[in-house]
């Protein structure tokens, strides 16, 4: 293996030094390897992988953004819902106590007039006893004064006197 | 690097013999160029691909750009099926823009404008297309779509096949080294209409003036053949590469059992994305 230096030696302007091809082929390899394995390869996959990640941000917005306008609208119509619940509680309440007044009403004013005509009844049966003693008193009283006046003759003094007595008798006896 | 160097081609540096001189290679300019392409490159990577994270700094927002670039660009080209070659056509662009600015330096001579390095960088397209060729049709059918449509027209294509790599070579060898030698040519008559100008000086002092013509001028020229040039070639040289592999792999068709393959990655890929929804749909629920 010899080694030679030049000083002055050039090649031709189309040269055609095959080891020129050879060495530029190698170069082109190691180039291509290098460029492939530091360069390209990290940074497209980098791109690739943020590209990703960009797409998958996006469905994950547009899937989060339909299921909350699905909850919004289901809430929505819930709330309705309440709201006409509540609205039907609100009147059917109204209405039964309405009901129940009517009804306590009705009640009350069946119980007074009961209450009234059973007080009727009793006036009238107390009014008819005390007409009922009244008149045994008066037929006893009648009965006593015929027998009084028959077992005795009297003048005008004595039927005043009598008469007073009687009378006082009568008091006596109240 | 003066203009004479650049007209005849890369210097050689040293010539190693090997086997009893059954073997030499010589080392020249490109050689030295191509390897310090290569550690430029390689050190850029690694620098921009470094501390590569899900939040973007400045550096990371710049080099997702480049990068994005490249791979719409190789999709909108190529084909989605395709998208295995971005590296490549990212590579074959470094080598080659890099491989044409690194001749800016002066130190080292532009890889591109040496015809074997472009020659072997259209080479590596068309194994690839062959390569492609032999993976869809398997080896006879690559060899007898030479001869499709009809059988005579076989001359033809084989031609068309070699002038593929050549002319993608001496399009880019051309511009590159036509370019150098035009602006080695600019900087010699400039350097010769300076000296013509101190003319009138007594020549000890017109000796020690410097060519003041090369001052300003050449920039010009320099931005459109050295930069604009390099840029153009690289980018039409990783175009034409995407080109004809896209040309040799065409895009699957659903139907075609042959292409199987391909659909069944792209539901592989699917599937994990759609069950990522899944999952986080869950939660989402539950709430």
């Amino acid at each position: 293996m010899s080694f030679q230096v030049f000083t002055d030696q050039f090649e031709q302007f189309i040269g055609t030094n095959f080891w020129t091809m050879i060495i530029a082929w190698i170069n082109i390899l190691i180039m291509y390897l290098i460029l492939r394995k530091f360069l390209f390869k990290p940074v497209k996959k980098m791109i690739d992988a943020r590209q990703k990640e960009v797409d998958d941000m996006y469905a994950n917005a547009a899937e989060a953004t339909k299921a909350a306008d699905e909850m919004k609208a289901d809430y929505e119509q819930k709330l309705a819902k309440a709201t006409e619940e509540s609205e039907q509680i609100v009147k059917d309440a109204v209405r039964r106590a309405q009901l129940r007044e009517e009804e306590m009403i009705r009640d009350a004013e069946g119980q007074a007039s009961r209450i009234l005509a059973r007080a009727e009844e009793q006036i009238e049966l107390e009014k008819n006893q005390a007409i009922n003693d009244i008149k045994n008193e008066v037929s006893g009283l009648a009965v006593d004064l015929a027998s009084a006046i028959i077992s005795r003759d009297v003048d005008a003094a004595e039927h005043e006197q009598f008469i007073d007595d009687f009378i006082s008798r009568i008091g006596d006896e109240n | 690097m003066d203009g004479e160097s650049l007209s005849r081609g890369a210097k050689i540096l040293f010539r190693i013999t090997c086997f009893n001189g059954a073997l030499t290679i010589d080392i020249t300019q490109t050689t030295i160029s191509l390897f310090a392409v290569t550690l430029i490159v390689s050190i850029l990577a690694i620098v921009l691909g470094k501390g590569i994270t899900k939040r973007p700094g400045r550096k990371q927002a710049l080099v997702e750009k480049i990068v994005m670039m490249l791979y719409n660009l190789v999709e909108t080209t190529m084909g989605k099926h395709n998208l295995k070659y971005a590296p490549l056509v990212g590579t074959i662009f470094a080598a080659s823009l890099f491989g044409t600015l690194i001749g800016l330096t002066k130190i080292f001579r532009s890889t591109t404008a040496d015809l074997m390095v472009v020659l072997g960088m259209s080479l590596v397209t068309s194994m690839l297309c062959w390569y492609e060729g032999i993976r869809n049709r398997g080896f006879f059918g690559w060899l007898k779509s030479y001869t499709e449509p009809v059988a005579f027209i076989t001359p033809i294509n084989l031609v068309s096949e070699v002038s593929q790599p050549l002319s993608m070579t001496f399009r880019h060898f051309g511009n590159i080294a036509g370019g150098g030698v035009l602006m080695s040519i600019v900087y010699a008559a400039l350097g010769s209409a300076s000296s013509l100008l101190f003319k009138w000086l007594p020549a000890s002092i017109a000796s020690v003036m410097p060519p003041i013509l090369q001052v300003g001028i050449p920039a010009v020229l320099s931005l459109y053949f050295d930069l604009f040039s390099g840029l153009m070639q690289a980018f039409v040289f990783s175009l034409l590469t995407m080109v004809y592999i896209a040309q040799a792999n065409p895009a699957p068709v659903p139907g075609e059992n042959a292409k199987a393959k391909k659909p069944k990655k792209a539901k592989k890929q699917k599937a994990p994305a759609s069950n990522g929804i899944q999952q986080t749909d869950a939660p989402a629920h539950q709430s």
